[in-house]
């Protein structure tokens, strides 16, 4: 048994040996609330390196005084926006892979290269896969999200080796490319598009634009991709619709539950998915399935009945405990999507937050924004915004954005040309 | 609560910040650096801020008036792009200040970041 000392009271714990003489400075710690007078730094433990984590992590690091520690067993960092760039051959998979390296080069920051599994919130202690502990003074909780397999009759993560989801990005993203390749023409694609509210709303309509503009580029005259919707409307919907009818007439069909009269089965072994209208053999089966929070958000309580955490839109701070702060994906944030764009947003105000909390940082007006490109088509893209603030207890919009229907081809490449750009600055802001 | 220089008085503000007694910044003619810190934080989810830019052009290193102008120009729908329209839409006088003081400021640390 070891001891750690946490806010000037000593703990039993089984925090290891290192961190005990680490906190030993804090002894010396009152209880005092206020950061300045304690000796040690404090410490923010952010569970997740994807855009709201790896954020958080680096605003609160960039300016000193606060150990930050960042939980990410994957290695690098495989961007989910973007990664319908790499299906479409635009990308390269180098392209859409990024090291942490320069975080804790260039801020400080500690990497722990395992699995969170657990919160202990009254001990504030994260559990590692590993069976290590840290102790955190403030929390950052941004798992993104996880998959509920069985909201598709018949799929499961065993089923998703033949039928990928790719929504989870890394190597379901490569077998998905992988499978696009192989198609044959006059092979059916089938995408199962998950029902609100799911990561990167328009990321199905993206995806199947640029397997069409694959199968397109090889020729194919008789490949179909149908698109079994969950849902009957969906994001950019009539940007989507005016370009794969321009680009590749006759070959996405879109059914939403009205038409397909629901999806009664997928069966991987037979490439089949059964609907209320038709029975599909397919070349390929994308389902992308409902989601929720990240597990180890349902598992420490911070999720509500919807699946997902509700958080005070001034802060990005859980409603259910105040040393949690929680972004991205896996927060209910309002009329905010859930986008790579959106973590990063904010991830700036928790950061802000967290800083003013424990390191003495002015704190401003809560303020968050949104941007959105997707491609359609080479040099034809749409993009989406909006503006967001707090009111009325939640995130909502402020003004909104959205491309417009017939715009000139200059425009849309302009268009694909700022969403390029968008990346490498992103990425610049988020790891460099 | 007086004024504060940022930097000095560290545990003055620390405490100030936990009683709630630093509320919203209060903007200062020249461009509050700290206000204008935060709200680029917006600006560089797609502006660099260092190397080469194509397709979103670089923010850094302009003189401070050359930005203000931009910025007002996007706010009074005078420049085309609907994201920075929408961007500019609701900054005052204040933050455009704050922002223009801020992005050149960077002009002489923007390679330490």
């Amino acid at each position: 048994m070891k001891f750690s000392v946490h806010q000037g009271r000593i703990k039993m714990t089984s925090t290891t040996r290192r961190h005990f003489l680490g906190g030993m400075g804090a002894i010396a710690a009152s209880g005092l609330a206020c950061p300045a007078f304690a000796q040690a730094k404090q410490k923010l433990v952010v569970i997740g390196g994807g855009a709201g984590g790896a954020t958080v992590a680096k605003y609160v690091a960039k300016d000193g005084g606060v150990d930050v520690t960042l939980v990410e067993p994957a290695a690098r960092y495989t961007t989910g926006f973007h990664s319908n760039l790499f299906l479409g051959g635009y990308k390269k998979w180098e392209a859409i892979n990024h090291s942490y390296d320069q975080l804790t080069s260039k801020y400080g920051i500690k990497r722990v290269r395992q699995a969170a599994q657990a919160i202990d919130r009254d001990k504030r202690v994260v559990r590692l896969a590993g069976g290590g502990t840290l102790a955190y003074d403030r929390l950052l909780v941004a798992p993104g999200i996880d998959l509920k397999f069985d909201s598709v009759p018949g799929y499961s993560e065993a089923a998703s080796e033949r039928m990928p989801h790719a929504w989870k990005h890394g190597p379901q993203t490569q077998l998905l490319q992988r499978q696009l390749n192989a198609v044959n023409d006059g092979g059916v694609i089938v995408i199962i598009a998950p029902p609100n509210p799911y990561r990167c709303p328009p990321g199905p309509y993206e995806r199947a634009s640029m397997m069409a503009h694959v199968l397109k580029a090889k020729k194919h005259k008789k490949s179909r991709i149908i698109i079994l919707d969950t849902k009957s409307a969906f994001s950019k919907q009539g940007l989507f619709m005016e370009g794969w009818q321009k680009h590749y007439p006759g070959m996405i069909e879109w059914q939403d539950p009205k038409v397909h009269g629901g999806i009664k089965s997928v069966d991987a072994k037979t490439m089949t998915v059964v609907t209320g209208l038709a029975t599909y053999k397919a070349a390929l089966v994308n389902v992308i399935p409902a989601q929720t929070a990240g597990k180890i958000a349902l598992d420490a309580g911070l999720a509500d009945q919807s699946g997902f955490c509700p958080i005070n839109p001034e802060n990005m701070k859980s409603t259910v405990d105040a040393n949690i702060f929680i972004v991205g994906d896996a927060s209910i944030a309002g009329d905010m999507p859930k986008s790579g764009f959106a973590a990063n947003s904010q991830a700036k105000v928790a950061a802000m937050a967290i800083r003013s909390e424990i390191a003495g940082g002015r704190a401003f007006p809560a303020r968050y924004s949104n941007t959105c490109w997707s491609l359609i088509e080479t040099d034809d893209a749409v993009k989406v915004g909006g503006h967001y603030q707090p009111k009325e207890g939640k995130i909502a919009a402020v003004e909104t954005f959205i491309s417009k229907t017939g715009e000139p081809a200059d425009l849309r490449k302009k268009t694909q040309e700022e969403n390029i750009a968008w990346y490498t600055a992103f990425m610049a802001d988020m790891l460099g | 609560m007086p004024k504060l220089g940022l930097k000095c008085l560290p545990l003055l503000m620390a405490c100030g910040a936990i009683m709630g007694s630093v509320g919203p910044a209060v903007a200062q003619a020249e461009g509050d650096r700290a206000l204008g810190e935060y709200l680029s934080s917006e600006c560089v989810s797609c502006h660099k801020l260092t190397g080469p830019s194509d397709g979103i052009p670089s923010i850094v290193g302009r003189p401070a008036a050359h930005l203000i102008t931009l910025l007002t120009a996007y706010r009074d729908k005078k420049r085309e792009n609907p994201i920075m329209q929408m961007t500019a839409s609701r900054l005052s006088d204040e933050e455009i200040a704050a922002l223009a003081a801020y992005f050149a400021s960077l002009k002489a640390t923007a390679q330490g970041r």
